[in-house]
């Protein structure tokens, strides 16, 4: 019973500090370094003291001139062994990863946590944790790779294996408006609550487009597990397409990207936070950690919707011709640790199927962001539109042809 | 009793105890929102996922969120506190009384049933297949009825709405 408990321990850790959690940093870090690359930017790059630099090393040598030998050769060695990690450090810098990742929310912690006059203390911290936890809480039920057996344990590779899994993400995510509306009351200032007001009138527009391709990707699959989903895209048709959502249900993977990043409150749609009308929306009344925990959960909402569409409509860990290879691969290795990893519901199995979920949600997270710093804002008619007049009516009718589909054949 | 029922039953109580007594309209709105969500809770903790998720998604994440939405966009600050009408008194004992009346002496009777002891119980098939078997089977009028119920009242108060924004036609 003990082992159970251990297992999913690792799995929450797992989850949310190997997928989740890095997920997110990496978008930060696109967002910071692609965003420069996209405006023809250097980008954050300096982050790192000159000791980070490895070339500091050689002048350490020169100031020991006078020291005795021991101290010399010892300062030499320590020089050879700390070059590597300098030289990581350097690139680290170079690439902005340090200043992103390391700096800001240091930066963040020391800064003033402003609260504005008239509204309680306890309300304006609650809100960002009211935003963010929802969304971090969905990747509880999402697989990050196929099954695997570990010492007669089937591992399922999510933390709670639900039924209603896509249900469950999508009340995660209604959920998360609150922390919207708490930001823009406590806010106590017009700037905040226009932000809050377009914030909830846009996500339950665009809940209903969204919602409504997830039913037909229910439809289709049969199933509201996103294990099975994925399992249902392993397949292929005709013999060369993979059988992805994506190919098989192309209107409403659409449907569900667009509605999906009008939920993440972002660039095409973010009027709730548009910086050149209201300050910054509903979390204009905010500083320090508490701004940055809207902005984790923010990409985390980028992470867990770059990891829905890989699950839902790009076929989660399969890869054409993957399974195929890895059981020959497996055959080729004979006997021993290595075909056993590599054979069904093997680890090295799990662990490639690991990485190639990864591979494809990363992926989407630097489309989303691409996108975010292409497009311009919409207008307020023109989203409301787009949600009410264009999504909506096409995810109906999509769903009506695909249940008439799969009812026919 | 399992523990975390008793935690859920504490919080339940608790946030319903809030919804009446905040004088802030938004923090009484946030109370009821968690009182569904640990609702919600509870019902998952009884192995009814889909009801648990539906709750969710339904109470917690729209119909409560459209309550907030007005209570935003009309800024009602419940600050000034109105005195309760003095005739109120009486019959709000009556009321607290007679509902006592009713609950006590089904607490009284089956405690033990109605605590969620998922061993005594057993914990339910709540999957979408078992709900909307017993949905479309067992239950089907009283679904029926709720939506013909439902319906009449959205087409009533789009009635009602036009009636007054017109200005008496």
């Amino acid at each position: 019973m003990a082992t159970e408990y251990w297992i999913l321990l690792f799995k929450v850790i797992f989850v949310f500090g190997v997928v989740a959690q890095p997920l997110a940093s990496l978008c930060v870090w696109i967002e910071r370094k692609g965003s420069a690359l996209i405006q023809d930017r250097i980008g954050a790059n300096r982050a790192g003291a000159s000791i980070m630099y490895p070339n500091s090393i050689i002048p350490l040598g020169t100031l020991l001139a006078s020291a005795p030998r021991l101290i010399q050769i010892l300062a030499k060695i320590l020089g050879i062994l700390l070059y590597p990690l300098l030289w990581v450090a350097k690139w680290l810098g170079i690439l902005g990863v340090i200043n992103t990742l390391v700096c800001d929310a240091a930066k963040a912690l020391f800064k003033e946590d402003f609260v504005p006059e008239g509204t309680s203390n306890f309300m304006h911290s609650l809100a960002p944790f009211m935003a963010a936890f929802p969304i971090m809480l969905a990747f509880a039920v999402i697989p990050i790779a196929p099954s695997f057996t570990v010492g007669g344990y089937q591992i399922m590779p999510m933390i709670a294996d639900l039924n209603v899994g896509v249900l469950f993400i999508f009340a995660m995510a209604s959920l998360a408006v609150y922390g919207v509306t708490v930001a823009a009351w406590v806010g106590n200032n017009k700037f905040s609550l226009f932000g809050g007001i377009r914030a909830i009138a846009q996500m339950i527009s665009y809940e209903l487009a969204l919602g409504i391709s997830l039913v037909t990707a229910i439809v289709l699959y049969d199933t509201m597990s996103l294990y099975q989903m994925v399992e249902a895209q392993s397949k292929s048709l005709f013999g060369f397409i993979p059988a992805w959502g994506v190919f098989l249900q192309f209107p409403a993977f659409l449907i569900f990207f667009i509605a999906g990043m009008a939920e993440t409150k972002r660039a095409p749609f973010d009027l709730p936070e548009s910086e050149s009308e209201l300050v910054a929306g509903y979390f204009t009344e905010y500083s320090g950690m508490k701004f940055l925990l809207f902005w984790l959960g923010e990409f985390t909402e980028i992470a867990l919707l770059a990891a829905l569409m890989t699950l839902i409509f790009f076929g989660g860990w399969h890869l054409p011709g993957l399974d195929a290879g890895l059981t020959w691969l497996s055959a080729q290795a004979g006997s021993g640790w290595l075909a056993d990893g590599l054979a069904e519901q093997g680890w090295l199995r799990a662990l490639v199927g690991h990485g190639v979920f990864m591979a494809k949600v990363s992926f989407f997270c630097l489309l989303q962001i691409v996108i975010r710093w292409t497009l311009p804002r919409f207008r307020y008619d023109q989203l409301m539109d787009l949600g009410w007049k264009m999504l909506l009516p096409i995810s109906l009718v999509n769903l009506m042809i695909t249940a008439g589909f799969v009812l026919a054949f | 009793m399992d523990i975390l029922f008793l935690i859920m039953a504490a919080l339940a109580l608790v946030s319903g105890l809030g919804v009446v007594l905040f004088s802030q309209p938004l923090h009484s709105a946030l109370s009821l929102v968690l009182n569904l969500v640990v609702l919600a809770c509870l019902y998952a903790s009884l192995g009814a996922h889909f009801l648990a998720v539906t709750q969710m998604i339904v109470y917690a994440g729209a119909i409560m969120v459209l309550v907030i939405f007005v209570i935003l966009l009309l800024s009602i600050h419940g600050s000034e506190k109105r005195p309760i009408p003095k005739f109120l008194f009486p019959i709000a004992v009556a009321g607290a009384i007679g509902f006592l009346w009713m609950v006590v002496p089904l607490l009284q009777n089956s405690f033990n049933e109605v605590v969620p002891d998922a061993a005594k119980v057993g914990v339910m098939d709540g999957s979408v297949e078992a709900f909307g078997k017993v949905l479309f089977t067992d239950y089907v009028f009283p679904f029926e009825a709720a939506s013909i119920l439902i319906m009449a009242a959205i087409v009533g108060s789009v009635l009602l709405a036009r009636r007054s924004t017109e200005g008496g036609k």
